[in-house]
């Protein structure tokens, strides 16, 4: 039976299609930038091992880009990241070296380092008003300060950890796969499940559309952006200890590659920085888009200063996709406001 | 007249700075009650409508909501106690589809916050079914709507929440002909259902057809009100015209201000 407030058939497919086109353009990107490199390279794309180096370096920049992605959705944006991946990691590899063993209890300050950054942000935001632009860019150097002060700018080893109980849960293998793109995974599914059928998600969506209507219908803003940032803070935290112990060694720069990466991942990804719309798949894929870049360019032969040159082109050609969408869009609801406005003359 | 009050406002003052919007207005909406909220612009309707959605605080005064007393108000506790907000196109989120809308910042969960998406599809089709709104999909996007429309979304709010009190803000403003009409018609139907309603509107040709009561806010006070049935249209037009002139509702018609407290203030 087909219920009245549902359509059928093809009309649903293509209300699917239309639905998730953004979804689509960029999965397209994806498998045709495969294609590409498969052709210039066709035995380095056709090796295993070359999709588990990709899977093991692109948690870095997916896993901030996801929480990220919720940030801009809301309309705000968040750029200390980098440097709290880098607090988090510090933490953590001090504590372990202060026990002398790789205790969780220094994951969790780790995560609780981050998770204090991003009320920071929060704060920083909501209660004094600042925009988010500037508050982050005063705690992204705010907390890279504080890493390099305390390190002095030397690096961690770690390597001795190697093996450890807490080493194998966070960055070891299952079947060659490493467990931190299992991580990944499991968490952007957790973002994508709050962000579509969680109420909460439907706040982020409403705050960034509309922030006078989602105020004048009871819904508490600060509270929203302020839960957004210490979930990004210790989502940051994570990604800078994985990332530590993936190199087993923790450097005091760690994280400074990722920022701009994530946020092109997120926007790539179709996220306008516009706030009110955005998709964690598209963030996801993009992020390895990017990652997918560097690899291929590496194996297409050419020498390693192409890389930052692809993705310039990719994101400027995804950007004007998105613009050439909008503007479709502009054109949709410009017809169909007039369709609707005839209809009711009946 | 033994209806019960839905709302009640005493003495509100509302300052803003050293402007005074509001000067100790007393204002009171009855159960099943179409109100007409009238006044030119800078009267102080907006102010009224907002202090009662909790979106200002009054200075002064009081209000009561189904006989509970309240300092003030906020958007949260106005929409507990059933009170809604139609907005031009103010509240809607326009990538948003219409469902999701419908049941913004009131939407239906499972205990952990999950959102049931088809039981709430379901009950919006059938509450759009009931204002004749059918011909777009509860999944179309709300930037897609005509202004008329999106007043019909907002309305169907109130009957999805069984609000006991609909205000609407200046919600023909930028409206078309035939669209005015469908939210004229709205408002009827909310009336039939048993509901009351503040219509908030400068233009008293829109307010006319549908208000029981009229109050004509002027510089911050309410200096008349009006039973619909004492007054035709034209009636009206001369008072609102002599009240925009002079201050004061013409002699003729003082037998019939329910206002009768009026002209003790600082008017001369």
């Amino acid at each position: 039976m087909i219920e009245s407030y549902k359509d059928a058939g093809a009309a649903r497919l293509i209300k699917i299609l239309s639905e998730y086109k953004l979804q689509i353009i960029i999965t397209a990107i994806f498998l045709s930038l495969w294609l590409v490199f498969y052709i210039i390279n066709p035995p380095a794309l056709s090796n295993v091992f070359t999709y588990y180096s990709i899977a093991s370096v692109a948690p870095f920049t997916v896993l901030p880009a996801l929480s990220l992605t919720l940030i801009i959705i809301a309309g705000e944006i968040d750029l200390s990241f980098s440097s709290i991946m880098a607090l988090g990691a510090l933490i953590t590899a001090l504590t372990w070296q202060a026990l002398g063993e790789a205790s969780p209890l220094g994951v969790i300050l780790g995560l609780l380092a981050g998770l204090g950054a991003g009320l920071l942000n929060g704060v920083l935001v909501c209660k004094l008003g600042i925009p988010s632009l500037i508050a982050t860019i005063g705690t992204m150097f705010l907390w890279r300060g504080v890493v390099l002060v305390i390190t002095q700018g030397f690096s961690i080893p770690l390597g001795m950890y190697r093996g450890s109980a807490i080493f194998n849960i966070l960055v070891g293998r299952v079947y060659g796969v490493p467990v931190h793109l299992l991580w990944t995974i499991g968490l952007a599914i957790v973002f994508w499940l709050i962000l579509n059928k969680h109420k909460f998600g439907a706040y982020i969506y409403y705050v960034g559309d509309n922030r006078t209507g989602a105020q004048m219908v009871g819904i508490n803003i600060h509270r929203v952006l302020i839960s957004l940032y210490a979930v990004h803070g210790v989502i940051a935290a994570f990604a800078g200890i994985i990332d530590t112990l993936e190199m087993a060694t923790f450097w005091p720069t760690l994280g400074d590659i990722y920022m701009l990466k994530s946020v092109a991942a997120v926007v790539v990804g179709g996220t306008p920085v516009t706030g009110g719309v955005g998709t964690i798949y598209g963030t996801f894929i993009g992020g390895l888009i990017l990652e997918f870049i560097e690899m291929g360019v590496l194996t297409s032969g050419v020498t390693g200063f192409w890389i930052q040159l692809v993705h310039g082109i990719v994101i400027i050609i995804a950007l004007a996709a998105q613009g050439i969408l909008r503007r479709i869009e502009l054109a949709k609801v410009r017809l169909l406001r007039i369709l609707t406005e005839e209809s009711e003359e009946k | 007249m033994s209806k019960r009050y839905i709302v009640e406002m005493h003495d509100i003052i509302k300052r803003f700075g050293s402007v005074v919007a509001l000067r100790g207005v007393d204002f009171y909406v009855q159960e099943n009650e179409v109100v007409g909220l009238v006044g030119d612009n800078g009267a102080g309707k907006s102010t009224l409508v907002k202090i009662l959605f909790g979106i200002y605080a009054p200075d002064e005064g009081e209000i009561i909501i189904k006989g509970k007393k309240f300092r003030k108000l906020n958007p949260k506790l106005a929409y507990e106690l059933g009170i809604i907000l139609v907005h031009q196109e103010r509240i809607l989120c326009g990538n948003h589809p219409i469902w999701r809308n419908v049941f913004m910042g009131r939407e239906l969960t499972n205990k952990l916050g999950f959102l049931k998406i088809n039981e709430m599809k379901k009950i919006t089709y059938e509450c759009l079914s009931q204002l004749g709104l059918t011909r777009m999909q509860v999944e179309t996007p709300v930037k897609y709507l005509s202004g008329g429309y999106m007043q019909g979304v907002q309305i169907s709010r109130a009957l999805t929440f069984e609000a006991d009190l609909v205000v609407l803000d200046e919600p023909t403003i930028a409206l078309s002909l035939v669209e005015t009409q469908r939210v004229l018609e709205y408002v009827n139907k909310l009336r039939n259902k048993g509901k009351s309603s503040i219509f908030v509107s400068h233009n008293i040709y829109h307010v006319y057809p549908v208000a029981d009561r009229f109050v004509i806010l002027d510089r911050g006070r309410v200096v008349a009100e009006f039973y619909k049935k004492d007054l035709t249209p034209e009636d009206l037009a001369e008072i609102m015209i002599s009240i925009a002139r002079t201050g004061s509702v013409p002699e003729k018609y003082q037998k019939l201000n329910l206002k009768l407290t009026y002209g003790k203030g600082s008017f001369s």
